[in-house]
């Protein structure tokens, strides 16, 4: 099993911080989060950054990375800061 | 007259009382612009070599922009410059506050503090009056109690007790925004200047207006509608930084030691916008209005910031956010930098476990912490000593390879052994171990959506340069640095979050041409005339509409190269170098991650590089071509 963890207004259910899940690859992840949040989610997703035990995944085969138990998949929408 | 310019700078001694209103020279105007830029011309030009900081000789420079007060968003800054005591280095801190707005009401661009007062004092600028009065009413009050007791309606600075005990990191507060980096406060302290007021009804007037509003207006949706700086930034505030510092290995805990923090989320942008926020609180005329206001104790207050919450949290292994948003607001009260707070704690808890020096603060432990920010801002038995920073700790006690400074400047909150080019930014920053002044590297490394490998050294030296000229001209004009945020369009996020290729090519491109946009950031700037077609630019447009003369994208970059080479010369005539720009050794020799062989930072691979394409010598230091390429001159202008 793998963790996926929501934040910022990625979380659209405040109770809920996180999920886990058996997909065995990212991209079966992201469609098993927007199943379960709807199209609101969806649309978020758009622009969101993925990443995968702390390391962007934007430049890669998100169907092609295999996903290990215990990996930690963290959706982030576009932050700023500092 | 250039339009936006209230078209006088006032001059004021407080030595000898001595006042003088004069017009700054089109020469100086048309090459240092305002704010920052300004401060650093002004700076050079009216402090002899080797000033003694916190010497009646040194000079409290305020600034402001053509942009300030005309309406333009995000963009009512004001700066103050001055030689730190800290570092001993040029100092440009910008702030939020309404200061600068009320300035310009008053007819000034510019206030050049000289001298010292003979006793507490304060100034009041009005547009037909400047007086410098007696402040013992005001003299140990906090900067809350301070401002209160001075006018309404108009735009106020203060310092606290800190600034009055002559804390080395002492900050200016103005409302709610502090001035806090690096001893501004000191210096007013130094100066025996409690506060300052200025009020008045005038107005700076847009060259262009009718094509000035309309840009605004454009900037202003552009901003609403962009997802960082229109829903993230106004719900979470910049602590939603702290999860993604967290998951990228960035986020400094236990004085750097790591960085990662077990329990970053009790501490992060959501969980403070979840259980304290009760509303937002903006700077004058801001549609981002990031700042947070949160209930505590029955109080409404202003929450704390990213850089507050990573160094007075994980930094001392603080897993609660009620203690810090207390400290914070004692902070505030105190007139204190949080950042160079946070890293003294950090480092005398971690020399205190390693027995180098007796203390009763501990990693984890909220005990004690209240009690030693008191004991710093008064000076009271070994808060005498913190109040001096973080390298003077480490050269009486030992462990200066974790002191987590630059040039004496406590390191901003992010990890950099998670982040190589935002390493480098730390060591090379004209002002110390500054995030922006640094460049803010990191958003392009582990924080931002557009990202490159954060711990290769490829194309790293030109996207420090690339970040740090685009920061220091955004600042230059008077406009926040979140302001950048919108200049990546939403369309291109959503297409990198995307398009696996549109991804890659972007990685591509900042990566391997990294260095590639360095290089051709050093040719003239008539080689830029339009910006590209994919990035967004209200502020330069803004600012071609407000003054009244042609601001391209070269222009723009070649403003924020002057403004950073003219702090960079002023730093070389007070004796700084290559020596200079370094990290603690815990950054460039240790490990983060004994599984990850590249988490450290190789600053000797990556500095070389930097300077040959700053145009500066293998010593740091500009060479005599890069100064007159930039057109800085040896000779005053003022």
């Amino acid at each position: 099993m793998v963790t996926v963890k929501l934040y910022a207004s990625l979380r659209l259910n405040p109770e809920e911080k996180e999920f886990t899940s058996a997909a065995a690859t990212v991209e079966e992840a992201l469609e098993e989060a927007a199943r379960r949040y709807g199209p609101a989610f969806k649309e978020r997703l758009k622009h969101a950054t993925v990443l995968v035990n702390g390391r962007h995944t934007a430049h890669l085969n998100r169907k092609k990375i295999r996903l290990q138990p215990g990996d930690t998949i963290s959706l982030f929408p576009p932050l700023a800061g500092g | 007259m250039l339009g936006g310019y209230m078209g006088k700078v006032l001059d004021v001694n407080l030595s000898n009382g001595e006042m003088k209103a004069y017009a700054l020279p089109e020469r100086l105007l048309d090459l240092y612009v305002g704010n920052k830029g300004l401060g650093s011309r002004l700076l050079y030009e009216l402090t002899p070599p080797g000033v003694d900081p916190l010497g009646s000789d040194n000079v409290l420079i305020i600034t402001t922009a053509p942009l300030t007060g005309t309406g333009a968003p995000s963009s009512n800054r004001f700066n103050v410059t001055t030689k730190s005591p800290l570092t001993g280095a040029i100092v440009n801190s910008n702030c939020g506050g309404n200061f600068g707005v009320y300035l310009k009401k008053a007819g000034y661009d510019a206030l050049i503090i000289r001298g010292k007062a003979a006793r507490p004092s304060r100034l009041v600028i009005e547009e037909d009056r400047v007086e410098i009065m007696d402040a013992a009413d005001l003299w140990g009050l906090d900067t809350h109690q301070a401002q209160e007791k001075l006018p309404a309606k108009t735009g106020k600075i203060v310092i606290g007790p800190a600034g009055e005990n002559l804390v080395k990191y002492a900050a200016i507060v103005s409302g709610n925004r502090v001035a806090g980096r690096a001893g501004v406060g000191t210096v007013m302290g130094s100066k025996n200047l409690k506060a300052v007021t200025a009020a008045g009804n005038l107005k700076p007037q847009p060259a262009q207006e009718g094509l000035f509003k309309e840009t605004c207006r454009k900037w202003r949706e552009l901003s609403r509608s962009h997802p960082a700086t229109g829903e993230q930034l106004p719900r979470f505030g910049t602590a939603a930084f702290v999860n993604i510092c967290n998951a990228t290995h960035t986020l400094p805990t236990r004085n750097f030691q790591s960085g990662q923090f077990e329990q970053a989320e009790a501490v992060s942008g959501e969980t403070l916008a979840e259980k304290y926020l009760t509303g937002n609180e903006g700077c004058l005329g801001c549609p981002i209005a990031c700042g947070r206001q949160v209930m505590l104790d029955g109080m409404k207050i202003k929450g704390p910031e990213y850089e507050t919450v990573g160094l007075l949290g994980p930094n001392l292994a603080i897993g609660e956010l009620e203690p810090i948003i207390e400290w914070n607001y004692l902070a505030d009260l105190y007139g204190l930098d949080t950042i160079s707070l946070g890293g003294v704690l950090g480092f005398v808890m971690e020399a205190g476990e390693k027995g180098l020096l007796k203390t009763d603060l501990a990693f984890g432990k909220t005990a004690n912490i209240t009690k030693a920010i008191e004991d710093i801002a008064y000076r009271r038995g070994f808060g005498d000593e913190m109040a001096e920073g973080t390298r003077f700790l480490a050269q009486k006690y030992g462990g200066m390879e974790f002191a987590m400074q630059s040039k004496g400047l406590e390191l901003a909150s992010y990890e950099p052994r998670g982040a190589v080019g935002h390493g480098l930014g730390y060591a090379v920053a004209n002002r110390g171990g500054c995030h922006i002044a640094a460049g803010y590297c990191i958003y392009l490394e582990a924080n931002g959506p557009i990202t490159v490998d954060p711990l290769t050294v490829q194309g790293k030296p030109g996207l420090v340069i690339l970040n740090q000229s685009t920061l220091e001209a955004i600042s230059t004009l008077g406009c926040c640095i979140f302001t950048t945020y919108m200049m990546l369009p939403r369309k291109l996020l959503e297409l990198n979050a995307r398009s696996r290729f549109v991804s890659r090519m972007l990685r591509f491109g900042f990566q391997k041409g990294g260095n590639l946009i360095g290089r051709a950031l050093a040719l003239p700037a008539w080689t830029l005339p339009i910006k590209p077609p994919f990035i967004s630019f209200p502020q330069a447009e803004a600012h071609a509409h407000c003054t009244g003369r042609r601001f391209t994208m070269g222009q723009m970059i070649e403003l924020g190269k002057r403004a950073l080479n003219m702090d960079r010369l002023y730093n070389v005539r007070e004796g700084f170098s290559a020596k200079d720009d370094t990290l603690p050794a815990r950054l460039t020799e240790e490990l983060q991650r004994s599984e990850e062989p590249r988490s450290r930072v190789p600053l000797a691979q990556m500095l070389p590089r930097y300077y040959r394409m700053r145009g500066w010598s293998a010593d740091g230091i500009p060479t005599e071509k890069t100064l007159r390429r930039l057109q800085i001159e040896q000779n005053n202008l003022l």
